[in-house]
Protein backbone atom coordinates (compact mmCIF):
# COMPACT_ATOMS: atom_id res chain seq x y z
CA UNK A 1 0.00 0.00 0.00
CA UNK A 2 1.64 3.58 -0.83
CA UNK A 3 1.98 6.56 1.13
CA UNK A 4 -1.09 8.05 -0.36
CA UNK A 5 -3.45 5.10 -0.11
CA UNK A 6 -2.17 5.08 3.67
CA UNK A 7 -3.13 9.07 3.85
CA UNK A 8 -6.59 8.31 2.71
CA UNK A 9 -7.09 5.66 4.94
CA UNK A 10 -5.78 7.79 8.00
CA UNK A 11 -8.16 10.34 6.30
CA UNK A 12 -11.13 8.43 6.74
CA UNK A 13 -10.23 7.27 10.41
CA UNK A 14 -9.91 11.22 11.42
CA UNK A 15 -6.40 10.73 12.18
CA UNK A 16 -4.49 13.32 10.30
CA UNK A 17 -3.12 16.20 11.55
CA UNK A 18 -4.75 19.59 9.64
CA UNK A 19 -1.66 20.30 7.47
CA UNK A 20 -1.59 15.97 6.54
CA UNK A 21 -5.01 16.86 5.87
CA UNK A 22 -4.74 19.27 3.90
CA UNK A 23 -2.05 17.90 1.74
CA UNK A 24 -3.78 14.98 0.75
CA UNK A 25 -6.93 16.68 -0.30
CA UNK A 26 -5.30 18.84 -2.33
CA UNK A 27 -3.33 15.26 -3.68
CA UNK A 28 -6.58 13.86 -4.69
CA UNK A 29 -8.24 17.16 -6.46
CA UNK A 30 -5.20 16.78 -8.03
CA UNK A 31 -4.48 13.43 -9.50
CA UNK A 32 -7.73 11.81 -10.80
CA UNK A 33 -6.61 8.38 -10.33
CA UNK A 34 -6.42 9.25 -6.51
CA UNK A 35 -9.49 10.81 -6.91
CA UNK A 36 -11.04 7.35 -7.91
CA UNK A 37 -9.47 5.81 -5.23
CA UNK A 38 -11.19 8.38 -2.72
CA UNK A 39 -14.27 8.00 -3.73
CA UNK A 40 -14.36 3.92 -4.25
CA UNK A 41 -13.28 3.94 -0.24
CA UNK A 42 -15.63 6.53 0.45
CA UNK A 43 -18.61 4.13 -1.19
CA UNK A 44 -17.18 1.05 0.82
CA UNK A 45 -17.36 3.36 4.24
CA UNK A 46 -20.67 4.64 3.37
CA UNK A 47 -22.38 1.17 2.49
CA UNK A 48 -20.91 0.00 5.83
CA UNK A 49 -22.18 3.01 7.84
CA UNK A 50 -25.92 2.40 5.91
CA UNK A 51 -26.44 -0.82 7.84
CA UNK A 52 -28.88 -0.24 10.78
CA UNK A 53 -28.59 -0.63 14.16
CA UNK A 54 -30.86 -3.91 14.97
CA UNK A 55 -32.67 -3.70 18.13
CA UNK A 56 -33.78 -6.91 20.34
CA UNK A 57 -36.58 -8.12 21.54
CA UNK A 58 -37.98 -7.04 25.27
CA UNK A 59 -37.89 -10.99 26.25
CA UNK A 60 -33.80 -11.30 25.39
CA UNK A 61 -32.65 -9.72 28.81
CA UNK A 62 -35.18 -11.91 31.05
CA UNK A 63 -34.15 -15.23 28.79
CA UNK A 64 -30.59 -14.88 29.76
CA UNK A 65 -31.60 -14.44 33.33
CA UNK A 66 -33.43 -17.44 33.39
CA UNK A 67 -30.82 -19.40 32.10
CA UNK A 68 -28.32 -18.15 34.47
CA UNK A 69 -26.91 -21.11 36.52
CA UNK A 70 -27.26 -21.37 40.12
CA UNK A 71 -24.52 -19.76 41.90
CA UNK A 72 -23.81 -22.07 45.00
CA UNK A 73 -24.49 -19.43 48.18
CA UNK A 74 -21.43 -18.75 49.78
CA UNK A 75 -20.68 -20.29 53.50
CA UNK A 76 -20.25 -16.75 54.35
CA UNK A 77 -23.72 -15.55 53.41
CA UNK A 78 -25.17 -18.51 54.82
CA UNK A 79 -23.88 -17.63 58.32
CA UNK A 80 -24.36 -14.51 58.23
CA UNK A 81 -28.24 -15.46 56.87
CA UNK A 82 -28.27 -17.69 60.14
CA UNK A 83 -27.27 -15.59 62.70
CA UNK A 84 -28.92 -12.17 61.06
CA UNK A 85 -32.14 -13.35 59.09
CA UNK A 86 -34.85 -12.85 60.54
CA UNK A 87 -37.28 -15.52 62.46
CA UNK A 88 -39.74 -16.39 65.01
CA UNK A 89 -38.16 -18.35 68.26
CA UNK A 90 -41.10 -20.11 70.34
CA UNK A 91 -39.29 -20.91 73.83
CA UNK A 92 -40.95 -23.22 76.80
CA UNK A 93 -38.78 -24.48 79.68
CA UNK A 94 -37.08 -27.50 77.95
CA UNK A 95 -35.83 -25.46 75.18
CA UNK A 96 -34.43 -22.82 77.37
CA UNK A 97 -32.53 -25.37 79.60
CA UNK A 98 -31.39 -27.27 76.65
CA UNK A 99 -30.27 -23.52 75.33
CA UNK A 100 -28.86 -23.11 78.78
CA UNK A 101 -26.49 -26.37 78.63
CA UNK A 102 -25.05 -26.08 75.95
CA UNK A 103 -24.08 -22.19 76.23
CA UNK A 104 -22.65 -23.32 79.49
CA UNK A 105 -20.64 -26.41 77.52
CA UNK A 106 -19.13 -23.68 75.34
CA UNK A 107 -18.00 -21.48 77.89
CA UNK A 108 -16.54 -24.33 80.16
CA UNK A 109 -15.12 -25.31 76.83
CA UNK A 110 -13.53 -22.06 76.59
CA UNK A 111 -12.04 -21.35 79.48
CA UNK A 112 -10.22 -24.72 79.27
CA UNK A 113 -8.94 -24.27 75.99
CA UNK A 114 -7.77 -20.84 77.31
CA UNK A 115 -6.11 -22.46 80.48
CA UNK A 116 -4.50 -25.22 78.00
CA UNK A 117 -1.61 -22.26 77.20
CA UNK A 118 -2.02 -23.55 73.47
CA UNK A 119 -1.51 -20.39 71.24
CA UNK A 120 -2.10 -20.42 67.35
CA UNK A 121 0.37 -17.98 65.16
CA UNK A 122 -1.88 -16.70 62.16
CA UNK A 123 -2.14 -14.08 59.82
CA UNK A 124 -3.04 -11.00 60.04
CA UNK A 125 -6.84 -10.21 59.33
CA UNK A 126 -7.65 -14.37 60.00
CA UNK A 127 -9.78 -15.12 63.23
CA UNK A 128 -8.11 -17.51 65.11
CA UNK A 129 -9.19 -20.74 64.38
CA UNK A 130 -9.67 -20.54 60.75
CA UNK A 131 -6.88 -22.78 58.88
CA UNK A 132 -5.10 -21.03 56.89
CA UNK A 133 -1.94 -21.81 54.97
CA UNK A 134 0.98 -19.21 54.14
CA UNK A 135 2.12 -19.97 50.55
CA UNK A 136 5.10 -18.95 48.82
CA UNK A 137 5.35 -17.97 45.66
CA UNK A 138 8.13 -16.73 43.22
CA UNK A 139 8.56 -15.42 39.75
CA UNK A 140 12.10 -14.74 38.26
CA UNK A 141 11.75 -11.61 36.54
CA UNK A 142 15.59 -9.85 37.03
CA UNK A 143 14.28 -6.82 34.45
CA UNK A 144 11.13 -5.61 36.00
CA UNK A 145 10.63 -2.87 38.11
CA UNK A 146 7.74 -3.91 40.23
CA UNK A 147 5.85 -7.16 40.36
CA UNK A 148 2.90 -8.34 41.97
CA UNK A 149 0.49 -10.83 42.68
CA UNK A 150 -3.19 -10.58 41.58
CA UNK A 151 -5.75 -13.04 41.65
CA UNK A 152 -9.53 -13.92 42.91
CA UNK A 153 -8.43 -14.17 46.36
CA UNK A 154 -7.31 -10.44 46.48
CA UNK A 155 -10.25 -9.69 43.81
CA UNK A 156 -7.45 -9.25 40.95
CA UNK A 157 -5.85 -6.05 42.57
CA UNK A 158 -2.38 -5.19 41.11
CA UNK A 159 -1.81 -3.14 44.18
CA UNK A 160 -2.59 -5.79 47.05
CA UNK A 161 0.10 -8.16 46.44
CA UNK A 162 3.60 -6.22 45.72
CA UNK A 163 6.31 -8.88 45.83
CA UNK A 164 9.46 -8.35 46.88
CA UNK A 165 12.64 -8.48 44.83
CA UNK A 166 15.77 -10.61 45.74
CA UNK A 167 19.48 -10.40 44.61
CA UNK A 168 18.96 -13.03 42.04
CA UNK A 169 15.96 -11.05 40.25
CA UNK A 170 13.64 -13.33 41.99
CA UNK A 171 10.76 -11.85 43.11
CA UNK A 172 8.61 -13.22 46.16
CA UNK A 173 5.69 -12.83 48.05
CA UNK A 174 3.83 -14.70 50.90
CA UNK A 175 0.51 -15.09 51.33
CA UNK A 176 -1.95 -16.55 54.06
CA UNK A 177 -4.73 -18.92 52.21
CA UNK A 178 -7.79 -20.85 53.30
CA UNK A 179 -8.30 -24.09 51.75
CA UNK A 180 -9.77 -23.64 48.62
CA UNK A 181 -8.88 -23.67 44.59
CA UNK A 182 -7.32 -20.06 43.40
CA UNK A 183 -6.53 -18.27 39.84
CA UNK A 184 -3.45 -16.30 39.89
CA UNK A 185 -1.45 -14.29 37.56
CA UNK A 186 1.92 -12.42 38.30
CA UNK A 187 1.50 -8.65 36.85
CA UNK A 188 5.24 -6.93 35.71
CA UNK A 189 5.56 -3.21 35.84
CA UNK A 190 1.78 -2.56 36.41
CA UNK A 191 0.75 -4.12 32.88
CA UNK A 192 2.05 -7.24 31.62
CA UNK A 193 -0.15 -9.99 33.16
CA UNK A 194 2.10 -13.51 32.87
CA UNK A 195 1.61 -16.82 33.55
CA UNK A 196 3.26 -18.67 37.08
CA UNK A 197 5.52 -20.90 34.65
CA UNK A 198 5.39 -23.21 37.86
CA UNK A 199 1.84 -23.49 38.41
CA UNK A 200 0.69 -27.24 38.88
CA UNK A 201 -2.35 -26.33 36.08
CA UNK A 202 -3.67 -23.60 34.68
CA UNK A 203 -7.23 -22.37 32.91
CA UNK A 204 -8.10 -20.39 29.67
CA UNK A 205 -8.71 -16.51 31.11
CA UNK A 206 -11.56 -14.79 28.29
CA UNK A 207 -8.27 -12.58 27.43
CA UNK A 208 -5.87 -15.23 25.52
CA UNK A 209 -3.89 -15.84 28.64
CA UNK A 210 -4.37 -18.96 30.84
CA UNK A 211 -4.62 -18.33 34.56
CA UNK A 212 -2.30 -20.57 36.86
CA UNK A 213 -4.13 -22.43 39.66
CA UNK A 214 -3.26 -23.16 43.13
CA UNK A 215 -4.69 -25.27 45.41
CA UNK A 216 -4.61 -25.23 49.03
CA UNK A 217 -5.87 -28.61 50.73
CA UNK A 218 -7.28 -28.59 54.16
CA UNK A 219 -4.80 -28.31 57.08
CA UNK B 1 -19.50 7.14 40.43
CA UNK B 2 -18.15 6.24 37.02
CA UNK B 3 -20.21 4.14 34.68
CA UNK B 4 -17.16 1.13 35.05
CA UNK B 5 -16.96 1.77 38.57
CA UNK B 6 -20.69 0.84 38.73
CA UNK B 7 -20.32 -2.09 36.49
CA UNK B 8 -17.08 -3.52 38.83
CA UNK B 9 -19.42 -3.38 41.96
CA UNK B 10 -22.05 -5.22 40.06
CA UNK B 11 -19.55 -7.72 39.05
CA UNK B 12 -18.40 -8.20 43.00
CA UNK B 13 -22.16 -8.36 43.74
CA UNK B 14 -22.86 -11.29 40.97
CA UNK B 15 -19.53 -13.08 42.83
CA UNK B 16 -21.12 -12.92 45.70
CA UNK B 17 -23.69 -14.71 44.66
CA UNK B 18 -26.50 -11.90 43.85
CA UNK B 19 -27.02 -12.90 40.09
CA UNK B 20 -29.91 -10.36 39.92
CA UNK B 21 -27.93 -7.55 39.23
CA UNK B 22 -26.53 -8.97 36.33
CA UNK B 23 -29.85 -7.79 34.78
CA UNK B 24 -27.97 -4.37 34.15
CA UNK B 25 -25.53 -5.49 32.46
CA UNK B 26 -27.24 -7.28 30.27
CA UNK B 27 -29.56 -4.79 29.14
CA UNK B 28 -26.82 -2.06 29.08
CA UNK B 29 -24.92 -4.00 26.38
CA UNK B 30 -27.85 -6.56 24.56
CA UNK B 31 -28.22 -4.07 21.84
CA UNK B 32 -24.33 -4.40 20.80
CA UNK B 33 -23.41 -8.24 21.49
CA UNK B 34 -26.32 -9.06 19.35
CA UNK B 35 -24.99 -6.31 16.43
CA UNK B 36 -21.65 -7.60 17.01
CA UNK B 37 -23.15 -10.83 16.64
CA UNK B 38 -25.25 -10.46 13.72
CA UNK B 39 -22.98 -8.56 11.53
CA UNK B 40 -20.54 -11.65 11.69
CA UNK B 41 -22.50 -14.20 11.41
CA UNK B 42 -25.31 -12.84 9.02
CA UNK B 43 -28.33 -14.72 10.47
CA UNK B 44 -30.53 -13.14 13.10
CA UNK B 45 -31.69 -16.11 14.80
CA UNK B 46 -28.25 -17.84 15.45
CA UNK B 47 -26.83 -14.61 16.20
CA UNK B 48 -29.53 -14.23 19.38
CA UNK B 49 -28.52 -17.43 20.33
CA UNK B 50 -24.84 -16.54 20.39
CA UNK B 51 -25.55 -13.30 21.88
CA UNK B 52 -27.52 -14.89 24.52
CA UNK B 53 -24.85 -17.53 25.51
CA UNK B 54 -21.98 -14.68 25.43
CA UNK B 55 -23.79 -13.07 28.39
CA UNK B 56 -24.28 -16.40 30.19
CA UNK B 57 -20.68 -17.22 29.63
CA UNK B 58 -19.41 -13.90 30.63
CA UNK B 59 -21.09 -14.40 33.81
CA UNK B 60 -20.04 -18.13 34.61
CA UNK B 61 -16.28 -16.72 34.24
CA UNK B 62 -16.75 -13.51 36.22
CA UNK B 63 -13.66 -14.64 38.91
CA UNK B 64 -11.85 -14.02 35.65
CA UNK B 65 -12.57 -10.20 34.92
CA UNK B 66 -10.18 -8.20 36.15
CA UNK B 67 -10.47 -5.03 37.30
CA UNK B 68 -8.64 -2.49 34.91
CA UNK B 69 -10.58 -3.75 31.89
CA UNK B 70 -13.58 -2.70 30.62
CA UNK B 71 -16.77 -5.34 30.79
CA UNK B 72 -18.02 -4.24 27.59
CA UNK B 73 -14.25 -5.26 26.23
CA UNK B 74 -14.36 -8.75 27.52
CA UNK B 75 -17.63 -9.20 26.63
CA UNK B 76 -16.74 -8.20 22.65
CA UNK B 77 -13.88 -10.36 22.95
CA UNK B 78 -16.08 -13.51 23.86
CA UNK B 79 -19.14 -12.79 21.51
CA UNK B 80 -16.08 -12.46 19.13
CA UNK B 81 -14.73 -16.46 19.57
CA UNK B 82 -18.61 -17.63 19.80
CA UNK B 83 -18.70 -16.22 16.45
CA UNK B 84 -15.48 -17.52 15.05
CA UNK B 85 -16.55 -21.10 16.62
CA UNK B 86 -19.81 -20.71 14.80
CA UNK B 87 -18.44 -19.49 11.50
CA UNK B 88 -15.66 -22.36 11.57
CA UNK B 89 -18.87 -25.26 12.63
CA UNK B 90 -21.18 -23.75 9.29
CA UNK B 91 -18.26 -23.18 7.21
CA UNK B 92 -19.65 -20.18 5.53
CA UNK B 93 -16.58 -18.21 4.30
CA UNK B 94 -15.98 -17.45 0.07
CA UNK B 95 -12.52 -18.24 -0.48
CA UNK B 96 -10.75 -15.49 -1.29
CA UNK B 97 -9.48 -16.28 -4.82
CA UNK B 98 -12.71 -16.73 -5.89
CA UNK B 99 -13.06 -12.94 -5.17
CA UNK B 100 -9.75 -11.89 -6.87
CA UNK B 101 -10.85 -13.28 -9.83
CA UNK B 102 -13.63 -11.62 -10.04
CA UNK B 103 -11.82 -8.33 -9.02
CA UNK B 104 -9.51 -8.81 -11.52
CA UNK B 105 -12.02 -8.32 -14.44
CA UNK B 106 -11.64 -4.51 -13.85
CA UNK B 107 -13.30 -1.84 -11.38
CA UNK B 108 -16.21 0.09 -12.72
CA UNK B 109 -16.57 2.87 -9.60
CA UNK B 110 -19.53 4.17 -11.31
CA UNK B 111 -21.43 1.25 -9.07
CA UNK B 112 -24.22 3.51 -7.13
CA UNK B 113 -26.30 1.17 -4.68
CA UNK B 114 -29.58 1.77 -4.46
CA UNK B 115 -31.34 2.20 -0.84
CA UNK B 116 -34.03 -0.58 -1.10
CA UNK B 117 -30.85 -2.97 -1.53
CA UNK B 118 -28.24 -1.46 0.56
CA UNK B 119 -29.13 -3.73 3.57
CA UNK B 120 -29.62 -6.77 1.73
CA UNK B 121 -26.05 -5.66 0.01
CA UNK B 122 -24.29 -4.68 2.93
CA UNK B 123 -25.68 -8.30 4.37
CA UNK B 124 -24.07 -10.21 1.20
CA UNK B 125 -20.84 -7.93 1.13
CA UNK B 126 -19.86 -8.88 4.76
CA UNK B 127 -20.91 -12.86 4.09
CA UNK B 128 -18.52 -12.86 1.42
CA UNK B 129 -15.59 -11.15 3.06
CA UNK B 130 -13.02 -13.14 4.62
CA UNK B 131 -13.58 -13.53 8.07
CA UNK B 132 -10.61 -11.88 9.65
CA UNK B 133 -11.50 -8.32 7.64
CA UNK B 134 -15.25 -8.49 8.57
CA UNK B 135 -14.13 -8.48 12.19
CA UNK B 136 -12.30 -5.38 12.02
CA UNK B 137 -14.95 -3.76 10.22
CA UNK B 138 -17.98 -4.32 12.17
CA UNK B 139 -15.21 -3.47 14.97
CA UNK B 140 -14.41 -0.35 13.55
CA UNK B 141 -17.59 0.58 11.52
CA UNK B 142 -19.88 -0.81 13.08
CA UNK B 143 -19.40 -0.27 16.63
CA UNK B 144 -17.06 2.90 16.01
CA UNK B 145 -14.67 1.46 18.65
CA UNK B 146 -10.47 2.83 18.43
CA UNK B 147 -7.78 0.47 17.10
CA UNK B 148 -6.57 0.15 21.37
CA UNK B 149 -10.12 -1.10 22.03
CA UNK B 150 -10.06 -3.87 18.92
CA UNK B 151 -6.10 -5.05 20.32
CA UNK B 152 -8.06 -5.49 23.66
CA UNK B 153 -10.48 -7.66 21.75
CA UNK B 154 -8.87 -9.61 19.40
CA UNK B 155 -5.46 -9.89 21.14
CA UNK B 156 -4.02 -8.32 17.89
CA UNK B 157 -1.77 -5.11 18.09
CA UNK B 158 -3.18 -1.88 17.23
CA UNK B 159 -0.70 -1.35 14.07
CA UNK B 160 -1.73 -4.64 12.47
CA UNK B 161 -5.60 -4.02 13.28
CA UNK B 162 -5.26 -0.78 11.36
CA UNK B 163 -3.48 -2.20 8.18
CA UNK B 164 -6.23 -5.09 8.23
CA UNK B 165 -9.02 -2.48 8.41
CA UNK B 166 -7.46 -0.92 5.02
CA UNK B 167 -6.83 -3.32 3.54
CA UNK B 168 -10.63 -4.47 4.34
CA UNK B 169 -11.63 -1.93 3.38
CA UNK B 170 -10.00 -1.97 -0.24
CA UNK B 171 -11.49 -5.31 -0.52
CA UNK B 172 -15.22 -3.83 -0.14
CA UNK B 173 -14.38 -0.77 -2.08
CA UNK B 174 -13.23 -3.95 -5.02
CA UNK B 175 -15.93 -5.91 -4.37
CA UNK B 176 -18.68 -2.80 -4.87
CA UNK B 177 -17.24 -1.95 -8.16
CA UNK B 178 -17.26 -5.24 -8.91
CA UNK B 179 -21.34 -4.52 -9.47
CA UNK B 180 -22.02 -6.98 -6.56
CA UNK B 181 -24.99 -6.16 -4.31
CA UNK B 182 -26.88 -4.47 -7.47
CA UNK B 183 -28.93 -7.58 -8.93
CA UNK B 184 -28.50 -9.67 -5.88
Amino acid sequence: MNKDLLQLHRLLDGGLSPEDEKDILQKIEADPRLQREFDGLVSAVNLLESGERLSVDAAFSSEVMKRLPVRKEPLSTKIRGFFFGERVLRWNVASFVAVSAVLLVIIVSGLFYQSSGKSYRVADGVSPGTAVKTVSLSFNAPEAKAVSLAGDFNKWSIEAGAMKRKDDGTWTIAVPLKPGVYHYMFVVDGEGWVSDPQAESYRDDGFGNKNAILRIDSI
Amino acid sequence: MTIQEEEYSIIEECRRGTSEVYAVLVERYQEMIYNVAYRMIGDSEAARDIAQESFIAAYTSLRNFRHGSKFSTWLCSIVMNRCRDHLRSQKQMVPLDDISELVAKGPNPEVILSDKQTAKDLQAALRAMPEDYRQVIVLKHFEDLDYREMEAILGVSANALKVKTYRAREWLKKYIEKGHGQDE
